[in-house]
């Protein structure tokens, strides 16, 4: 009964009072997603048409019904993108608080990109209601309405960003010069490191399973950003090593004494080094090694793995933001097929990275 | 006359009461727990068919933007909380019937009627609970699969059983009627005046 006002989520004995049926829709969702024996059948295809009918008997149905072929891989990529965008709204919609907040959290990550999309068009004066078109559909944010307005970046800032979810991480890191002068990605890296380290506080003030399972997929997360920019900034970059240290978020197993020794490295075998030490990262880099998977595939795979314990649990909302991160990777594997497809690669076609 | 004149004398010198008797087996206090089992029970069935009433609304107010053709038939959670609070309402008539200030009113009677309410508030309480979430995730899902209305009226009517045990329990409770009030009995003029 005391439980009847409280704002964080329940436990065993109340979580589904509130949040049941969106758990039990998002499992049913979840069954949906394709399995082994049904990318078997994708491989086997001759062409795009082929795997459009393949297609009929999975979940994703007559999704491509009304495209004029030839079916583009693009095509397939927006259209089942725009199917994972309606599960989400549709869970979405029925949410209250606190899941509502986390989903908010999950979009935020788009919103980050969508951002710097538009940050990049406005620098070089294209039209911004083109771009509009181009922004990932889970961070669309409302006033993207008043965006025929903008006209340079400081318009963009004053008028735009400021109104967006994301003020919060935009006004602590960026003033109205930087985004003039910064380096986009190091703007994009900036924000992402804001928002991921609010998302694990508000993870962690959660409680419970939802924070025994997030805490463990942000980590990573984290980790692969470091990673990431580390072995990116070397070469002819002008990020500076105070620079790059600056843009490692503050959470993970490589803080804080990986990222110190990550933001002194010069080259490829020293970071491998330094990763020797965590048991997770090693063999990341030793398999690239051997065969061709490389970092991002040991990256995904492992994220893969993460997300697919996250189902094991029950009463937390860790099962939500995994499953939009399958269904990306998904639509990833599907793209990876039609592609290879497509250009006749058969050979490569099983690097593609099963999920259940 | 004289018939007159020993009634008289008969009516200053008994002892017959003419309102409650208190002794220690029919206490003053007695009515306490009598008031406390009629407000246990409403109070509590109310509060279970409140919260049932709401929680389904939420749902149905969700499935009702999409589908409002459905949302008659997803009515029945409400209805179901409702006769949760009737209960609450039919063994409070029951209970304020015995308390009368001209009855005897004995501690067991008062202790049996405090039981009594108790059970029909919580197992009320309980239902009204149940029904509440049950109405909201099945007429979402109804709302998505017509075929499920039959299952979420079983379950429905599964949880309003929970009440209705109670109603029984407190109906049999109610129904012990205890007027003897043994012992001396304590105040000098018991009711006499």
């Amino acid at each position: 009964m005391g439980l009847f006002g409280g704002r964080k989520h329940g436990g065993l004995f109340t979580f589904n009072k509130d949040d049941g049926y969106l758990e039990a829709i998002l499992r049913g969702f979840k069954k949906g997603i394709l399995s082994r024996s049904d990318y078997n059948n994708l491989c086997q295809c001759d062409n795009l048409e082929d795997m459009k009918m393949h297609f009929i008997s999975t979940d994703y149905g007559d999704f491509l019904a009304g495209e004029p072929s030839p079916i583009h891989t693009t095509t397939i990529a927006e259209k089942a993108t725009c199917k994972l965008v309606n599960e989400f709204n549709h869970i979405r919609n029925q949410a209250i608080e606190p899941l509502s907040t986390f989903m908010d959290f999950i979009s935020y990550g788009y919103m980050i990109d969508n951002v710097v999309l538009l940050i990049t068009g406005t620098l070089h004066e294209r039209d911004i209601s083109e771009l509009v078109d181009k922004c990932h559909p889970l961070g669309l944010f409302k006033s993207m309405a008043t965006l025929s307005v903008v006209h340079n970046v400081a318009d963009l800032y004053n008028n735009v960003l400021i109104d967006t979810p994301l003020a919060p991480y935009i006004q602590g890191c960026l003033s109205e010069e930087d985004l003039d002068e910064m380096n986009i990605e190091i703007i994009r890296n900036t924000l992402y490191k804001a928002y991921l380290e609010d998302f694990y506080n508000y993870c962690k003030y959660l409680g419970g399973q939802t924070e025994l399972v997030m805490s463990d997929i942000l980590k990573f997360e984290a980790d692969r950003r470091s990673i990431n920019i580390t072995i990116n900034s070397f070469g002819a970059t002008e990020l500076s090593k105070d620079d790059r240290e600056k843009l490692y978020p503050q959470l993970g197993l490589l803080y804080p004494e990986g990222t110190g020794k990550l933001g002194k490295a010069e080259d490829v075998d020293q970071v491998r080094g330094i990763l020797e030490v965590y048991s997770t990262y090693r063999s990341f880099f030793s398999d690239g090694v051997n065969n061709e998977k490389s970092l991002e595939d040991s990256f995904f795979e492992h994220e893969v793995h993460l997300n697919r314990m996250a189902f094991e649990d029950q009463y937390g909302y860790g099962v939500f933001y995994a499953y939009i991160k399958l269904r990306e990777q998904e639509i990833r594997n599907i793209v990876w097929i039609a592609e290879c497809i497509s250009q006749n690669m058969k050979q490569k076609m099983n690097q593609y990275i099963p999920i259940f | 006359m004289f018939q007159l004149l020993s009634f008289l004398l008969a009516a200053a010198n008994t002892t017959t009461p003419v309102g409650r008797i208190i002794t220690d087996a029919c206490p003053v206090y007695a009515p306490f727990f009598g008031a406390m089992g009629v407000t246990a029970a409403l109070v509590f069935t109310v509060m279970g068919a409140a919260y049932g009433t709401a929680k389904a609304s939420v749902g149905i107010s969700n499935m009702g933007v999409m589908k409002p053709d459905l949302v008659i038939k997803a009515f029945i959670p409400v209805i179901f909380a409702g006769v949760i609070a009737i209960y609450g309402l039919i063994i409070c008539v029951i209970l304020v019937g015995g308390i009368k200030p001209n009855a005897n009113y004995t501690l067991m009677k008062s202790f049996t009627d405090l039981g009594a309410g108790l059970t029909v508030g919580l197992c009320g309480l309980a239902a009204g609970m149940a029904i509440g979430i049950v109405g909201d995730s099945g007429v979402r899902a109804f709302g998505q699969q017509p075929k499920l209305y039959v299952i979420m009226m079983l379950i429905l009517i599964f949880s309003e059983a929970l009440g209705l045990y109670g109603l029984i329990i407190g109906i049999l409770l109610s129904s012990v009627s205890d007027s003897y009030c043994p012992g001396a009995m304590l105040s000098p003029d018991n009711g006499t005046k």
